[in-house]
């Protein structure tokens, strides 16, 4: 078995008494689509926050490298350093740089020196041009892109943000809820596009949303997330069929397959 | 005293002894001797000057009333004799008010009963038309000597420890005895304790060993500050005569002053930071409130607190005589309640609610016009805000003039508290007493009371709480009100300590930030524990940095430059203060208590 | 209207003001229509523009707000003040050859941080100098530990309180209350002739260009997007890995050399610099300024610093009393109701009319 390219053991982290993430142990392999699902306040996005370096564990440890002599131990580093490594994000609520246009904003997460005096002199070649081109394909919005991003649509503003993590090429990319606010059409083509990622990226989807789910599943692991630790990993159907997490999240028959 | 080389003790002590009760009884005693009256009346009346002098230097120790006022009359040229048409010379003082003709009531001066003539009607009398009795300087001199020792005889006892100490500061071997007989009959403990300070001071330059020895003893027990000179001056002679016993006493004597007065600048200082922490807190908590909970950044605060310090000052008009306000070209009288005495003194009490409530309104009427708009917009509050202070400072100035107003004392805010040498003015024990009470207050009004639910609720959730059908829009008005109108009470204790003028608030509204941000925005505790840290910290430097100014020589360069600078111990302690505050920012960047929030940008 | 043409139309005003500033008002003033006085009172104002300009790099396009402006502002005339004070030889009151105010205060020989500054490259120099490393010192400090938003604008406000009750010190040697007054000459020229202050003011209005056309540049390069990613989310462009302390920490110090440069141009055309100009008032005016012209733009800072200070020259002679009242309500009027400030005035215009226009077709979807 090859050595994960994240591993997270026996992290916690509470915040004024609230237990967020209790004791949780996840490994990610390089290539892996790993999707997360649990019920609100499940310590999704806390999860997220730490190996982004927003929220430093009280406890455990996170190794990020698939060379474990060479691996880097995220708990030390801060946000930007830990997106220079390769952890790209996409928050839940869509966060573009609203006053700038949408091709600016691709400018400004194209991987790429990241200094202040590279930034004074930087300029585009025809190689970068090319792959922004690329992307505003991918994302459909090559027609706007000279708008203002702040006057995008809310599913545009996710797709928006799709884009600006393919620029920055990362090894991981974290997206949380990217289906939120799109169209039963655009969260299908969502799906495909994470699933052309897996293999070359690694991925971990944070998603409610089980039709979604069911679609990007389909090959790999599915973590259910439950008062901060980890309750069950598997197939999407062997989860959907574990009582445990028929109980607690599924719970009842609500939620549902929809 | 004696100025005789060689004198055994005990014949010392017989001779103090001797002149004490000598003057123990010429005080005590009245009726056989001379009155204090009389005796002037007759040194008036002497040819001589060396026969006035005598019989003024007779009024030595004695505690008659009469004394001081009448040979302050002397001295001024008000003591005149009186020829009566029988030719007896009779010394008089002019009293009363002048008649047209120029004339006033006259008094003897050896009774102190009206002038009356051989009919036994009062006499009137013109200034113009008597003869002042002369003086001398050498006889001025006498007087001089006469009323520093009346003053022993004071009835307040604040005069007479002023007068003991002058003596004994003085080493006056001369007055010496009257301090000795003043020792025999006085009863007030601090006066008492001021006679002992004096006579050991004063017996420090006595030529005998034994009666240093005890004086140098007495200092030490007494823990004298005011003899720190004459012990080091004393220890100096010692050692220069090469007397052991006299060394080894002034050393003992000088360590415990000194130990002494360590431990009065130690308690010293923290009471001084415990009540800069109170000042600090009262201007802070209706920061605490606007910019805490409200994430209002209110740059008008200061002048809020004006509002209230301006309020105290009309209110202290109103029960006075009254007062007339321009504005903007019209006049605006107020009319005084012209009380006087102890109905007088209850003005402050009266302006603490009106202060709170006027600036309650301004405030209220400050969040209607403007701060309502900019809710979500923190950087432009604070600019619109600062314009509003702007106006306000402004509008001050043109109401009440640019220069600060007189805002006086209620008696019951004066004066000092002295225990153990260590100074605690009474207007600081209030505000202490204050901080706490208001505390106490906010503390209920927040968590006891409706009100206080609701600023609670919609502080920590607005949109839920309206959706709870909390009407947000005035649970923020009123929180608002509450927070400046924390201001105004803030105003109107400060006018107790420091000036009230246009920009009185200036002066605090850095402070208060700054204790906000420290204690961590939105905790309240948090704000009362950063008031007491920083003002304990600014009053600890300000106390010791003289001391340690000149170990800052060796920093290269800039040295004496430090050096120089940390003589001000004020500024430079400030400076210091917040130099620290950014550092401790490093270390916790959310100030000492954190209210977490989990939004993405804020 | 094209961007094309808007840009145009921008380049043709920057000419315009341009050429007025640094050709029209020297030619004006050498054959006499201006003034002494008048062209010194044009070029304090191209100084505040200056200062304006370091205020809205940090406001208007990086999100800072910072209240520290004036003391990086005065700094710089500090150090061209010791300068100039260095110059006035042995001519001032008390015919010594050290400044008035140490012989006032009993020293006989020249404290020895003052020697070096007899020479005009050493304090300009320091005009970079000793700003460059304060605003390095805070910013490293302020930043680091993350303090924004109002947090940052109280700290640069009690940064620049705590340096102004020390500059009224005397014991800092650099003047207390009074400050530097009384200058005689500038590099040999004479202060008082009018050659010299023409000379003072075409530097002034060139440097001002030249900031200008720098900050243009600037806020075109990727920096400058960064800069205004900062403004508008700065997490985002954390989590897009760049390290906006360094950005902010760069931008700060930036601004502070500008505004220096400006309080060094200031210092010998007013003919006083003291630490009045470092109170925390002085830094929220020049606030003011930008935000009446107009923040996020850069024509904005110039126009609002040269028209509020033309007003309040008029306004303080006119009415004294009332003057404050005015700056403080123009402020909260123009907070609450234009935010955009004058130079905003145009396209509000322009979208009113279009308003009005459209009025008759009701319903028509506006299409951004």
């Amino acid at each position: 078995m090859p050595h994960p390219l994240l591993s997270v053991e026996d992290v916690s982290k509470s915040y004024d008494g609230f237990k967020a993430i209790t004791n949780l142990t996840f490994y990610l392999f390089e290539g892996e689509l790993r999707t997360v699902i649990g019920p609100n306040g499940a310590g999704k996005s806390t999860f997220f926050d730490l190996i982004t370096g927003r929220a430093k564990p009280d406890k455990g440890k996170l190794d990020f490298g698939t060379d474990p002599s060479k691996s880097h131990d995220l708990t030390e580093l801060n946000e930007y350093e830990i997106n220079r490594l390769g952890i790209g994000r996409k928050f839940q609520t869509p966060s573009v740089y609203t006053e700038h246009s949408v091709w600016d904003n691709l400018v400004l997460s194209l991987k790429g020196p990241r200094g202040v005096f590279a930034s004074l002199f930087h300029r585009l070649d025809s190689a970068d041009r090319d792959r922004l081109d690329e992307i505003l394909k991918t994302v459909r919005l090559d027609a706007k892109r000279d708008w203002k991003a702040g006057l995008l649509a809310h599913g545009e503003k996710q797709w928006l943000e799709i884009g600006m993590l393919l620029a920055q090429e990362p090894k991981v990319l974290l997206v949380d809820e990217p289906a939120a606010g799109m169209t039963d059409d655009e969260t299908d083509r969502t799906g495909e596009l994470l699933l052309s990622l897996a293999g070359k990226h690694s991925l971990i989807v944070i998603e409610h949303d089980m039709a979604f789910v069911k679609q990007i599943a389909r090959n790999g692991q599915v973590t259910v997330l439950h008062q901060g630790t980890v309750l069950c990993e598997g197939k999407f159907d062997e989860v959907q069929s574990d009582p445990k997490v028929r109980e607690v999240y599924l719970g009842r028959g609500k939620h549902g397959t929809r | 005293m004696s100025r005789t080389p060689v004198l055994s003790p005990v014949r010392t002590i017989f001779l103090i002894l001797a002149a004490a009760s000598v003057l123990l009884v010429s005080a005590l005693r009245a009726a056989p001797a001379p009155s204090a009256r009389q005796l002037v009346a007759e040194a008036a009346l002497a040819e001589d000057a060396a026969k006035k002098r005598e019989l003024i230097g007779r009024l030595m120790g004695q505690s008659d009333p009469a004394i001081a006022p009448l040979l302050e009359a002397w001295r001024t040229d008000a003591l005149f004799v009186f020829t009566a048409p029988d030719g007896a010379k009779i010394p008089v003082q002019l009293t009363g008010e002048k008649d047209p003709a120029g004339t006033q009531a006259a008094a003897r001066i050896d009774t102190g009963a009206p002038l009356a003539d051989a009919a036994g009607q009062p006499l009137r009398l013109a200034a113009s038309a008597l003869a002042a009795v002369e003086h001398t300087s050498s006889l001025r001199r006498a007087m001089k000597a006469v009323l520093d020792l009346a003053d022993l005889a004071a009835p307040a006892p604040a005069v007479r420890i002023k007068a003991i100490l002058t003596i004994g500061l003085a080493q006056d071997a001369e007055k010496l005895p009257a301090l000795v007989a003043r020792l025999g009959v006085e009863t007030d403990p601090g006066v008492i304790r001021a006679l002992r300070e004096s006579i050991a001071i004063a017996r420090l330059k006595d030529a005998d060993d034994a009666v240093k020895l005890t004086a140098l003893g007495e200092l030490r027990e007494l823990n004298s500050l005011a003899s720190t000179d004459f012990l080091t001056r004393a220890l100096k002679e010692a050692e220069t005569a090469e007397k052991p016993a006299l060394v080894k006493a002034a050393k003992d004597a000088l360590r415990a002053v000194e130990g002494h007065r360590s431990f009065v600048d130690f308690f010293g200082t923290l009471f001084r930071g415990v009540s800069l922490g109170s000042i600090l807190l009262i201007a802070a908590l209706g920061l605490a409130i606007t910019f805490g909970l409200m994430r209002v950044i209110n740059m008008a605060h200061g002048e809020m607190i004006a509002v209230g310090a301006y309020t105290t000052y009309l209110v202290q008009n109103i029960f006075g005589a009254g007062i007339t306000i321009p504005f903007f070209g019209f006049s605006l009288p107020i009319f005084g309640l012209n009380l006087t005495g102890a109905a007088y003194q209850w003005y402050f009490i009266a302006a603490l609610p009106l202060s709170f409530l006027a600036a309650a309104l301004v405030g209220i009427g400050l969040e209607r016009s403007v701060i309502r708009f900019l809710y979500r917009r923190p950087l432009e509050s604070l600019l619109a805000t600062w314009g509003v202070s702007l106006v306000m400072q402004q509008g001050l100035r043109l109401m009440f003039g640019a220069n600060n107003v007189q805002v006086s004392s209620p008696v019951y805010l004066s004066g000092n508290w002295t225990v153990n040498d260590i100074i605690f003015g009474w207007n600081r024990v209030f505000v202490v007493g204050f901080a706490i009470l208001i505390v106490f207050g906010m503390w209920l009004v927040l968590t006891k009371t409706p009100l206080g639910l609701l600023i609670r609720a919609s502080m920590q959730n607005r949109t839920m709480a309206s959706c709870m059908g909390v009407r947000t829009e005035r649970v923020n008005m009123l929180t608002f009100g509450l927070g400046s109108g924390l201001a105004g009470l803030a105003g109107a204790f400060l006018s107790q300590i420091g000036n009230v003028g246009p920009s009185l608030g200036q002066g605090y509204i850095i402070d208060s930030f700054m204790v906000v941000v420290v204690g961590g925005v939105g905790s309240i505790g948090g704000t009362i524990i950063s008031a007491f840290g920083i003002g304990g910290i600014d009053q600890v430097l300000q106390q010791y940095l003289p001391s340690i100014a000149p170990g800052l020589t060796w920093v290269p360069g800039i040295g004496s430059f430090l050096q120089n600078l940390a003589q001000d111990a004020a500024v430079f302690g400030k400076i210091l203060v917040l130099a620290g505050i950014i550092l401790f920012l490093q270390w916790r960047p959310a100030g000492l208590f954190v209210t977490r929030s989990r939004n993405l940008e804020d | 209207m094209s961007a094309a043409t808007v840009r145009r139309i921008e380049w043709i005003a920057v000419a315009v003001i341009a050429f007025a500033l640094i050709v029209l008002v020297p030619l004006l003033h050498a054959n006499g229509a201006i003034s002494n006085f008048w062209i010194s009172v044009f070029g304090k104002w191209l100084c505040y523009a200056l200062l304006a300009i370091s205020v809205d790099l940090l406001w208007g396009y990086t999100g800072l707000l910072s209240l520290g402006q004036a003391l990086f502002f005065t700094l710089g005339g500090y150090m061209h003040g010791m300068y100039l004070m260095r110059m006035i030889g042995e001519l001032g009151q008390y015919k010594k050859p050290i400044p008035d105010f140490l012989v006032f205060l009993g020293w006989e020989r020249l404290p020895a941080f003052w020697e070096p500054f007899a020479s005009f490259p050493f304090a300009l120099t320091m005009v970079f100098v000793v700003p460059g490393v304060i605003a390095y010192l805070f910013g490293f400090l302020a930043f680091r530990s993350r303090i924004k938003g109002v947090y940052f604008s109280i700290l640069t406000q009690a940064l620049t309180y705590a340096a102004s009750i020390m500059f009224f010190r005397n014991n800092l040697l650099l003047g207390g209350n009074n400050g530097f007054t009384d200058f005689k000459f500038i590099l040999g020229y004479k202060l008082n002739e009018p050659g010299t202050i023409r000379g003072l003011y075409l530097a002034t209005a060139v440097t001002l260009l030249l900031v200008f056309l720098f900050c243009r540049w600037l806020s075109k390069t990727k920096f400058g997007l960064v800069q205004q990613a900062i403004r508008d989310g700065e997490n985002r462009v954390l989590f897009s890995g760049y390290a906006t302390a360094h950005f902010k920490l760069f931008i700060f110090v930036v601004a502070a050399l500008i505004a220096a440069v400006g309080g060094a141009l200031y210092t010998p055309q007013v003919g006083i610099i003291n630490p009045g100009e470092m109170q925390a008032d002085k830094s929220l005016e020049a606030v003011v300024w930008v935000a009446v012209g107009g923040r996020g733009t850069l024509l904005g800072p110039i126009v609002g610093a040269i028209s509020i200070n033309a007003l309040k020259s008029w306004a303080t002679t006119a009415y004294p009393d009332l003057w404050l009242i005015i700056l403080g309500g123009l402020f909260i009027l123009v907070v609450l109701f234009l935010p955009g400030g004058i130079v905003s005035i145009p396209a509000r215009l322009k979208a009113l009319a279009q308003k009005l226009r459209a009025k008759p077709e009701a319903a028509a979807p506006a299409k951004p």
